[in-house]
């Protein structure tokens, strides 16, 4: 009876406790958080992707009404404009026809130019296309999830919107991916620019503008130049669109992705079947390797 | 005994209702809804919710509330886990320092309060990640988030308070 007794003053004095450092031990544990996250990518990367596969189910439930308001307040704004959008679309598909024909005999050409150079064709491409469910443009990150159900798509795949990457699959659960877009801070992209082939980083910044870095000084990049991915690392492929330069500073080289990343209703997720992006089991055995 | 099923389950929903509701709207602010202003950058509902319910039931909206709905908000983000909690850690501790002054006062300055307290949780985060990614990040895209948020108060605590006086009922 006594004994039982100092139990229940013991269970009680810790409760108490707890109480009383309740604020102080959630603090710990968010800065342990943070600390597990920089140091154990892959047992926050497992938490999490099993946490999104939770959480994503719900906001996939109201995607469905929120986008039926925002698609009727489209298409209300969208008949104003559409007279105008019209003659724009009727000159654009003329000048596209123009385009086609050049395109095509271009086409013809190349393939006879890269027969006879014995040219390696790049790899082939299989895609699948994803639904947007969340989207995340804020100080601190730029991702999105998509739902892509269990059709096998990889950590390290390409996402892109139909003018050009978006970004890539970061986590992946059982049925939705994170993607990461090429404007957070922690993407870097090795790109060339498509007229003068100077290659860079292309680095998020967590602004809609991510920056070129790691070009020579004398490189002569003007506003208005293509940027590309250089294939250089083995993620992306070479010659995919990314975005154009819009400034040209001392210090900084701003480019503005060609998609607009924030109006991405889907996505295609591209397998090239490149195994650049280290996978989790490789970088367990590296981390490994530098512990020793 | 139905009965009494129902009024506990009917309790136990009244006493959630603060978190659930701002979890929903959470949840609710990172749909891709592209029209308005919510293009680029989103407010920080949660933040918006945490202080409502911290100042007006924070009976009902406690420390593990307010945990509960950073986690949720980390789970969702890209940005550093745990780093979502720790902001609203912050606005805990803000909020119950400065609660003296805005219980039971008018709107004007319970907004003018969360003018204050939002600027010092966001750039506490702000600091904690770009010590986190040993770089600043860009405070343009902070102040305009801030500003989205501080904007976006009226609206998202009218919906709050429609939820605390419609669906909450008072235990008196």
């Amino acid at each position: 009876m006594k004994r039982r007794r100092s139990l229940f003053l013991h269970l009680s004095h810790i409760r108490l406790l707890a109480k009383k450092f309740a604020l102080v031990i959630l603090f710990l544990f968010a800065f342990v958080l943070m600390l597990v996250n920089k140091t154990d990518t892959i047992l926050i990367e497992k938490t999490s992707n099993v946490a999104t596969d939770v959480v994503s189910p719900l906001i996939d439930l109201l995607v469905v009404p929120a986008k039926l308001i925002a698609h009727t307040y489209d298409y209300f704004k969208d008949l104003k404009e559409i007279h105008a959008d019209n003659i724009r679309l009727k000159e654009e598909n003329r000048k596209l026809n123009l385009l086609y024909d050049k395109f095509k005999s271009l086409e013809i050409e190349n393939r006879l130019l890269a027969n006879l150079l014995n040219y390696v064709t790049p790899p082939k491409s299989d895609f699948v296309t994803a639904r947007v469910i969340a989207d995340e443009s804020d100080a601190f990150s730029h991702s999105m999830i998509a739902y892509v159900g269990d059709i096998g798509v990889r950590k390290g795949q390409i996402a892109m919107s139909d003018k050009g990457v978006v970004g890539r699959v970061d986590r992946v659960g059982y049925a939705y991916a994170r993607i990461l877009l090429i404007t957070d801070i922690n993407s870097k992209i090795p790109v060339v620019v498509e007229s003068s082939r100077v290659r860079g980083i292309l680095s998020g910044d967590n602004t809609s503008l991510p920056q070129l870095v790691f070009t020579p000084l004398d490189a002569g990049i003007n506003i208005g130049d293509r940027i590309v991915t250089s294939g250089v690392a083995g993620v992306f492929p070479a010659g995919l669109p990314i975005g154009k330069v819009v400034s040209v500073g001392k210090n900084k080289i701003a480019v503005k992705p060609f998609s607009s990343l924030e109006q991405l209703e889907y996505i295609k997720l591209v397998n090239y079947g490149l195994d650049g992006l280290l996978k989790d089991d490789e970088l367990k055995q590296k981390s490994g390797d530098v512990d020793e | 005994m139905s009965d009494n099923l129902d009024e506990e389950i009917n309790s136990l929903f009244q006493r959630r209702l603060p978190l659930l509701s701002s979890i929903f709207l959470v949840l609710l602010s990172y749909l891709p809804l592209n029209f308005l202003f919510i293009d680029s950058i989103h407010p920080a509902i949660g933040v918006i919710c945490g202080y409502f319910w911290l100042i007006h039931r924070p009976d009902l909206f406690n420390l593990w509330s307010i945990c509960c709905l950073g986690l949720v908000d980390d789970v969702i983000s890209a940005a550093p886990m745990g780093s979502s909690m720790f902001a609203m850690l912050v606005l805990y501790v803000l909020t119950n320092v400065a609660s003296k002054f805005l219980t039971a006062k008018p709107f004007v300055v319970l907004w003018y309060g969360f003018v204050v307290l939002c600027l010092g949780t966001m750039l506490l985060r702000w600091l904690i990640v770009s010590v986190y990614y040993s770089q600043f990040l860009p405070l343009g895209m902070l102040f305009f988030s801030y500003l989205i948020t501080v904007f976006c108060y009226p609206l998202v605590s009218l919906l709050l308070a429609f939820v605390q006086n419609a669906l909450m009922q008072d235990d008196e």
